[in-house]
């Protein structure tokens, strides 16, 4: 996937115009924060975030009446922090949104590529094997493939890794379709390029802004299905911190405490909110045919 | 008293650029009376179409109608009214006939839900529907009803369109461009049709066209628009055979001639400006590409004035353009060739024929291309011409080596192509190369100019970034482009500079023969002139090979020593190029020769339609 666009100085000029974007700079400074605050975790958090205070159970916010300073978000029902597992849950959030992504995306690209310049039999067998895969419901196909894994992180991300590579799949393949029948991919292969030549100078250069798009999305999705599973007690063992563990037990108390929903609520619509403006951003400014002429 | 059907009295309209407010079309006058038909003639960003949009009150919302009058029957039209006459009062035909109808519903449901619209009753729309498409002059108006816009040709689904258009008794038809992605037989057809239906029911129509000479067969009168200026209007006969304004007579001059002795294309300077271009631009818009202009072209606009009867322009050095630019005679063609060298690329009885399975099962033939043989030889300039549908590109994709014939050999440079090594073929690759019919398609937008153009070192060994770049500067020269342009992606550039760095990356592999498919026919004449001209000085320069795949006559004529001319998948006629064109002798070479419009403004055309038909069934029994 590291296909060079453009030569040297076109790629400086690029970036800079890419920050100057709006999107790209509020998406941009939101994923630095995350990752900031994922990698800095130990320094950031209050306090330790498996640490039970039973005497200081369901505390509300500090600037509420009868918050705690030590506790700036309040504690859940076994009297831990809010904020630092909060703080603590973005390490897997990132993991999980970084590593699934990009197993879905490198499998299910390649495979688009493949067929769609291919087309012929390998073509149509996949399109019959990605047609069987979607026809199984992903929330159900995701627990099954846990239940049969085991619980763990690097389950969980082989689990969205197996299931959302058919989403890069169809996508793209589409795309490919459409740029393999255009006249530079006849007009390479006349200059004497090979398949796989074309493949990776002409074809994937042209899909690489939907699959930076796809990519990004798909970190968004790679963090809910991570929560879903979590909830279902289908993900990380429990003394690991991840938002989706404090979703589930913050539900029992969503009437006395709801402070203990929200804190991983926000941290989710945060975290795909970031991605999602980053990416939108950077297909904008990356795809050189989105060019004025100057 | 009369009033013109429609009018426009300085009309202005007014783009934002930054700050700054430009005007796309500047003090625009035109008037076009009851059965009268005015031509507006220029390239593309001319702000012909804009014209249109102003008078189908469907400005887009960044633009603003700054000063000026339109009145329609001696009324102002404001865009709400203009909205409400559109398909009653007002009509439009489209430039392409089949992406104006929908393809998911059948002719009848959309021409009824016209006639609908138009205020038919619903009891004779069907009858009314009917009786319109047999006024076009379609056959069997009931089946047409029921087909489907991709089961009609090109030409019918156009027929349809002016059925439409007239079906609501317009007062005013505004064709955009209505021939131009037609065959050269069919824009006759079409052209002819209109004349006729308009004289019937002496409707005004407003032309809109790149073509001057067609515009001054068929119209009244003609306006000559350059970057929203009217820089030229009169009668059109008066304005082809004396074109006074320099722009006017450029493009006149840009086209190349069907008879007499062939000029070198004259290439006007630089681009018509553009939006940002034209801030700058206080005086004449045409001045920085104009050979007689002085400096008080460049500060003040001129004023439309009378330089005949009823003939205006808008030009301080008037009629003085064709004394001071002398064109050059070009010399015969047959000398380029290399006598007695031996042949680049055979055809022997190449074909292609395509098996179709048909509903009922059986296996039915297509012959795209018929059995042809054809040598190239080296420094030869060979044109091919037909219709769409003819064979022409299939041909030229069997000589690039795209597709394998389905029976004959190919030969270059006397070996087979079938069964050649790998080391064979990659001699071919470099000796036969193929420049692309569409710019825009063939040139990757990923890639900088300098990537394209090398992109054949690329597979090379060896090759470092310094030879890209030495190559890169030497094809950018060959081209006539500026070595600044190296940098740039494909979308930053204009059409004509898009294809000569299609032609460049063709360069770049040496080869001994170019094949060429239609690659000047979707440009504006100007820049068509620019390209034809370096086709011209390759083969003088470098003795390259090139064969010219196109559907016009008059580009054929001004590159090709020898042509062909293709119907129906084979070749009905070939011989020299002058020989052939001044002396036809098959029906169809014929018909194609007669459906140019020539030269001289006061010869008969479009021809009777009879005499075209006649041809037409003569061809089809001949061939």
């Amino acid at each position: 996937m590291t296909t060079k666009v453009g030569s040297g100085p076109s790629w400086r000029g690029r970036l800079r115009r890419a920050v100057g974007h709006p999107k790209v700079a509020i998406g941009g400074v939101m994923v630095l924060f995350f990752v900031f605050v994922a990698i800095f975790a130990p320094w950031l958090a209050p306090n330790n975030p498996n640490a039970q205070d039973l005497m200081a159970t369901l505390l509300p916010p500090a600037w509420d009446a009868g918050g705690m300073a030590q506790f700036p978000l309040g504690t859940d029902s076994l009297g831990r922090c809010v904020l630092s597992r909060l703080i603590y849950g973005s390490r897997i959030a990132l993991l999980v949104a970084v590593l699934a992504a990009t197993g879905a995306m490198v499998f299910g690209s390649v495979l688009a590529v493949l067929a769609g310049y291919l087309r012929g039999r390998f073509d149509t067998t996949m399109g019959f094997l990605v047609g069987l895969w979607l026809s199984v419901p992903p929330v159900v196909f995701s627990m099954l493939l846990m239940v049969g894994l085991g619980t763990g992180v690097r389950n969980v991300i082989l689990a969205v890794v197996l299931v959302d590579w058919t989403r890069f799949y169809r996508v793209v393949r589409a795309e490919v379709l459409v740029a393999r029948e255009r006249e530079y991919v006849q007009a390479a292969r006349l200059l004497g390029f090979s398949h796989w030549r074309t493949m990776t100078r002409e074809i994937l250069p042209g899909v690489l802004p939907l699959i930076l798009t796809l990519f990004s999305l798909q970190m968004g999705v790679a963090i809910i299905v991570e929560a879903i599973l979590s909830f279902v007690g289908l993900s990380v063992p429990s003394d690991v911190v991840a938002w989706g563990v404090m979703l589930a037990d913050g539900r029992d108390q969503i009437y006395q405490a709801g402070w203990t929903l929200l804190a991983p609520i926000g941290g989710i619509i945060f975290a795909v909110l970031a991605f999602n403006l980053l990416s939108d951003g950077l297909r904008v400014t990356l795809d050189p045919r989105l060019q004025k002429r100057s | 008293m009369t009033h013109p059907v429609l009018q426009f009295s300085g009309v202005q309209v007014v783009a934002r650029v930054g700050k700054q407010e430009v005007a796309l079309l500047r003090q625009v006058d035109f008037a076009v009376g009851k059965g009268r038909t005015l031509g507006l003639v220029g390239e593309s960003g001319a702000g012909k179409s804009m014209i249109g949009r102003v008078v189908a009150g469907l400005l887009p919302s960044n633009l603003r109608f700054a000063a000026g009058r339109v009145l329609f029957q001696g009324e102002r039209l404001t865009s709400a009214a203009a909205r409400g006459y559109l398909g009653k009062r007002i009509a439009f035909i489209p430039q392409e006939p089949l992406s104006a109808l929908n393809p998911v519903l059948t002719i009848g449901q959309q021409m009824l839900e016209h006639l609908k619209r138009v205020g038919v009753a619903r009891a004779e729309r069907n009858q009314y529907a009917q009786a319109k498409l047999a006024e076009v002059g379609l056959p069997e108006p009931a089946q047409i009803l029921s087909r489907y816009p991709h089961q009609l040709s090109g030409g019918q689904c156009q027929r349809v369109l002016i059925a439409m258009a007239f079906s609501g008794d317009p007062e005013l038809i505004i064709a955009d461009e209505p021939t131009t992605a037609l065959d050269v037989v069919t824009q006759v057809q079409i052209i002819h049709l209109l004349r006729h239906i308009q004289k019937k029911y002496e409707t005004a129509v407003i032309l809109i066209t790149h073509d001057l000479r067609m515009a001054a067969h068929v119209c009244d009168d003609v306006a000559v628009l350059y970057a929203g200026d009217v820089v030229e209007t009169g009668p059109a006969r008066l304005v082809l055979e004396q074109p006074c304004h320099p722009y006017s007579w450029a493009l006149k001059q840009a086209t190349p001639s069907l008879h007499g002795n062939l000029h070198e294309l004259p290439v006007l300077p630089d681009l018509m400006p553009g939006l940002r271009d034209m801030v700058e631009l206080r005086g004449c818009r045409f001045a920085p590409r104009c050979a007689t202009r002085n400096v008080e072209c460049e500060s003040h606009v001129h004023p439309l004035e009378a330089v005949g009867e009823g003939h205006y322009i808008r030009c301080a050095s008037a009629c003085r353009i064709q004394e001071n630019v002398q064109t050059k005679v070009l010399p015969q063609r047959s000398s380029t060739v290399v006598a007695g060298a031996s042949t680049l690329l055979e055809l022997h009885q190449a074909s292609m024929r395509y098996t179709i399975k048909r509903a009922d099962g059986k296996k039915a033939y297509f012959d795209a291309l018929k059995p042809l043989d054809l040598s190239i030889r080296p420094g030869e300039l060979v044109g091919v011409v037909g219709e769409s549908g003819s064979g022409k590109s299939t041909l030229a994709r069997i000589m690039a080596g795209l597709v394998q014939p389905t029976g004959g050999e190919v030969r270059v440079s006397g070996i087979a192509r079938q069964g050649a090594s790998t080391q064979q073929l990659e001699h071919m690759r470099q000796t036969v190369q193929m420049v692309f019919q569409d710019p825009d398609s063939a040139l990757n937008p990923r890639r900088t100019v300098e990537s394209l153009m090398t992109q054949a070192l690329e597979i090379q060994a060896g090759i470092t970034a310094e030879n890209r770049r030495e190559q890169a500067l030497r094809l950018v020269g060959q081209v006539g482009m500026a070595p600044d342009a190296l940098q740039r992606f494909p979308s930053q550039l204009s059409g004509g500079q898009k294809q000569r760095v299609n032609i460049a990356r063709a360069l770049c592999a040496a080869p001994q023969l170019l094949i060429a498919d239609e690659i000047v026919s979707g440009l504006d004449v100007s820049v068509q002139a620019l390209i034809m001209n370096l086709l011209l000085r390759l083969n003088r320069e470098l003795g390259i090979a090139v064969v010219l795949i196109s559907h016009d006559l008059s580009v054929i004529r001004y590159l090709c020593q020898r042509v062909l001319v293709m119907y129906r998948g084979s070749v009905v006629e070939q011989g020299e190029t002058d020989t052939v064109f001044s002396n036809p002798r098959h029906p169809y070479t014929r018909v194609l020769l007669s459906s140019v419009p020539p030269d001289d403004a006061r010869a008969n055309w479009p021809p009777a339609q009879g005499s075209l038909e006649a041809q037409m069934a003569l061809a089809e029994s001949e061939r």
